[in-house]
């Protein structure tokens, strides 16, 4: 009993914070709720929003858009985090400062970083543009009005944010290395190249699918950055399921549809997190029995 | 059987240290919270707390609250400041009413928003303190836009039309007229740009609003109309955009517009963002609002003051000029405590004595039809005279509780086919008339 206790509060947090808003939004997304006519009342529609959901392109589109955008997101900030956290990882002066300032991107506020990029990628004062054409503004390109680089902008900015955040995650899988096994690898004449397929990456994998299963699902909830750079245009070609789940609800009061994406986008995330969890549970403890 | 407990009996579990780092801790939140949640007030004051966005010109609005709580210094005014965009605006003012916010009493209302704030319950009707010979004074189009069923939700406080602000200097250089058409627009254009770019200017045609979100339903309806075509047909209500005029219009736009004489970044930018390159003097002709006079004419913000001029939008051979119109309108919140302050404040906003002043110091334009016969007004813009004309034609965007939902299909498929130069507007404009139709269908 007094165990019981002890984890109660903990259980009732997450209960209400946790529990309670997915229920809520499966139970909208069960209704017709349009804020702006409560004369339709709430009917209950049993899955009417459901079958609508997938007879809609646009909800189609914006969830290949979801995927897309977390596949690049993801592969790139695996492969930028593995190369940041292998540099950190080394000895030399002035680690500490490098390391700290590794962090600074993900530190920053989303929206603050967001709306930077914004600016990087403008048509006129963008430095982007100064980078590549100097003074020479007749070459100037609106990176954010052309529907590819709107989405590779949006792709760069995140890739940019969370890639120390792989890092991070990944350097502390590499601190667990132990030296004596390079040093082993050394007198038996192994190459650099030979000890980092063969220690370093079988050795760092636990840590490396970790940082993946984060960044999925987090990549997966993008919002701030659409919302911030492009509001999901042109065209809709960075219009995400959580934008376009945003709208529903915010902006076009569809209570009962919206829920319904947001419904999708749990289910979705909950997926991913039980396949990744499946493989690095048995990657783990493979190992170990 | 010995009694066991989580804790050695020495240290038994220090109820005593939790009890008082739970008192402590009550305390420092009870210091914390009401620090922050209220503030210091003079209990003898009623505060009206007035939703606003980001205005272009801050110093007038600091000016006319200062102004109302010296003359009323019983009510305090507390500003919440939005986002500039409309669209962001409507999000972030929709979620404080959605959940009966009584923090909000007076709140702006975009010309479009009246008819869902009044289905939705949000707006108070105002027949009882906004009489009918009250409205009489104003423009009769902001006050239509206010009615939803037989009642009134807002009163107007500055009209907003599109209109064409061009560079005199230029187009008097290479000897035109302000264009009538949109083809002798895209025509001026390029010779002005290629002239200038000889002499090494650094010159675009055009610059509008042409970004997926509610100015880019404005900007195209402007061609649309102006093309004899509709977005909905004003006798049937159903949608109009898959009809040929409309589709031309739109073709019109993709080729010479965006694709033409427009700047690059056009399909990212709002008012902001458009007018920006205006003002540098990188910009021939520029699509706004009737706020825009003032910016360019700024000679703090703008390169090119006292070298602007602004005519009637163009339209095309066959048609008729139209602006969309705009405007923004008071609202009070059916959660306000304060209603009686809060209209008070509603009443002195919407005045002769302060439209007069945002007219003259914000470039906004009246909703009461008396000032466009001020001599101080029509001094300082002689155009004013001009444009009540268009005031008086701006045509509305469709009146419908569900707008939002109409606005957000019409941006997704303006913003597809002015973007992708090898979509086929007619088969895009009919896949957007169904999706609209079944949102229609559901007011019906």
């Amino acid at each position: 009993m007094f165990a019981l206790s002890l984890i109660a509060p903990c259980f009732l947090f997450i209960l209400t914070f946790a529990f309670y808003p997915i229920a809520y939004s499966f139970f909208l997304s069960l209704h017709r709720i349009i804020i702006s006519l409560p004369g339709l009342e709430q009917p209950f529609i049993w899955f009417g929003n459901y079958k609508e959901l997938f007879h809609d392109k646009i909800a189609l589109q914006s969830l290949v858009n979801t995927f897309l955008f977390v596949f690049t997101t993801t592969f790139f900030e695996l492969l930028f985090g593995l190369a940041i956290a292998l540099a950190i990882n080394k000895h030399f002066r002035g680690r500490g400062i490098v390391r700290a300032a590794v962090l600074i991107p993900w530190a920053i506020p989303t929206v603050v970083a967001s709306q930077m990029w914004r600016f990087i990628f403008n048509d006129t004062y963008g430095l982007l543009n100064y980078a590549f054409f100097g003074s020479d503004t007749a070459l100037y390109q609106a990176w954010l009005a052309d529907p590819l680089f709107a989405f590779l902008a949006i792709v760069a900015a995140d890739v940019w944010k969370t890639s120390s955040f792989a890092a991070l995650i990944i350097l502390a899988g590499l601190q667990t290395i132990p030296d004596e096994l390079y040093d082993a690898a050394k007198i038996d004449g192994a190459t650099a190249w030979q000890r980092f397929v063969k220690i370093t990456l079988p050795l760092v994998k636990p840590a490396l699918l970790i940082a993946l299963l984060f960044r999925t699902m987090d990549a997966f909830r993008v919002f701030d950055l659409v919302f911030v750079m492009t509001q999901g245009g042109p065209a809709d070609s960075t219009n995400v399921l959580q934008f376009y789940g945003y709208k529903k609800i915010f902006a076009e009061g569809l209570m009962g549809y919206g829920s319904t994406i947001s419904v999708l986008v749990f289910f979705v995330t909950l997926l991913i997190s039980l396949l990744y969890l499946k493989m690095i549970g048995t990657r783990l403890f493979g190992e170990r029995s | 059987m010995q009694k066991r407990y989580f804790f050695p009996k020495s240290q038994r579990f220090p109820y005593g240290a939790l009890a008082r780092s739970l008192v402590l801790l009550g305390l420092i939140l009870s210091l914390l919270f009401p620090a922050g949640c209220t503030r210091e007030k003079k209990s003898d004051t009623t505060t009206v707390r007035f939703v606003t966005w980001k205005p272009n010109q801050p110093a007038v609005w600091d000016e006319i609250v200062e102004l109302f709580e010296k003359e009323h210094p019983d009510i305090t005014i507390e500003r919440e400041v939005g986002p500039h965009s409309s669209t962001a605006f409507h999000d972030l003012l929709t979620q404080k009413l959605k959940n009966k916010s009584p923090d909000v009493d007076v709140f702006f209302m975009d010309v479009i928003w009246p008819p869902e704030f009044a289905a939705a319950g949000w707006a108070m009707p105002l027949n009882e303190l906004f009489s009918a010979e009250e409205q009489e004074q104003f423009l009769h189009g902001p006050v239509i836009a206010n009615i939803y069923k037989d009642k009134i939700y807002g009163v107007p406080l500055f009209i907003d039309s599109g209109m064409l602000f061009y560079r005199k200097d230029l187009l008097d250089r290479y000897g035109f007229n302000p264009p009538k058409t949109w083809d002798e627009m895209v025509k001026q254009a390029g010779t002005i740009v290629a002239g200038e770019s000889k002499k090494g200017a650094d010159i675009y045609g055009f610059s509008g609003q042409f970004k997926q979100y509610e100015g880019l339903v404005c900007n195209m309806l402007e061609y649309i109309l102006s093309n004899n075509g509709h977005i909905l047909n004003p006798d049937t209500g159903n949608p109009e955009i898959a009809g040929d005029p409309a589709v031309r219009a739109m073709q019109f736009v993709r080729d010479n517009i965006v694709g033409g004489i427009a700047t690059g970044g056009v399909l990212t930018y709002e008012e902001p963002e458009s007018i920006a390159p205006f003002i540098e003097g990188k910009v021939v002709f520029h699509r706004n609002w009737p706020y825009a006079w003032e910016v360019s004419n700024n000679p703090e913000r703008s390169k090119i003051a006292g070298k602007v001029a602004i005519t009637q939008l163009p339209h095309f051979s066959g048609g008729k000029s139209y602006a969309t119109l705009g405007g923004w309108q008071l609202g009070i919140s059916n959660y306000s405590r304060n209603k009686d302050a809060a209209w008070k404040f509603v009443q002195f906003l919407t005045s002769e004595r302060i439209q007069k002043l945002l007219a003259l110091n914000a470039g906004l334009a009246p909703t009461r039809k008396a000032l466009y016969g001020d001599a101080e007004i029509l001094g300082r813009y002689p155009q004013f005279s001009e444009m009540k004309d268009v005031f008086l034609t701006a045509y509305p965007r469709p009146r419908s509780p569900l707008y939002p939902a109409i606005s957000n299909t019409l941006q997704r498929f303006f913003s597809k086919i002015i973007t992708d130069p090898h979509s086929d507007i007619a088969r895009e404009a009919k896949a957007a008339s169904r999706e609209i139709e079944k949102i229609l269908a559901l007011t019906r």
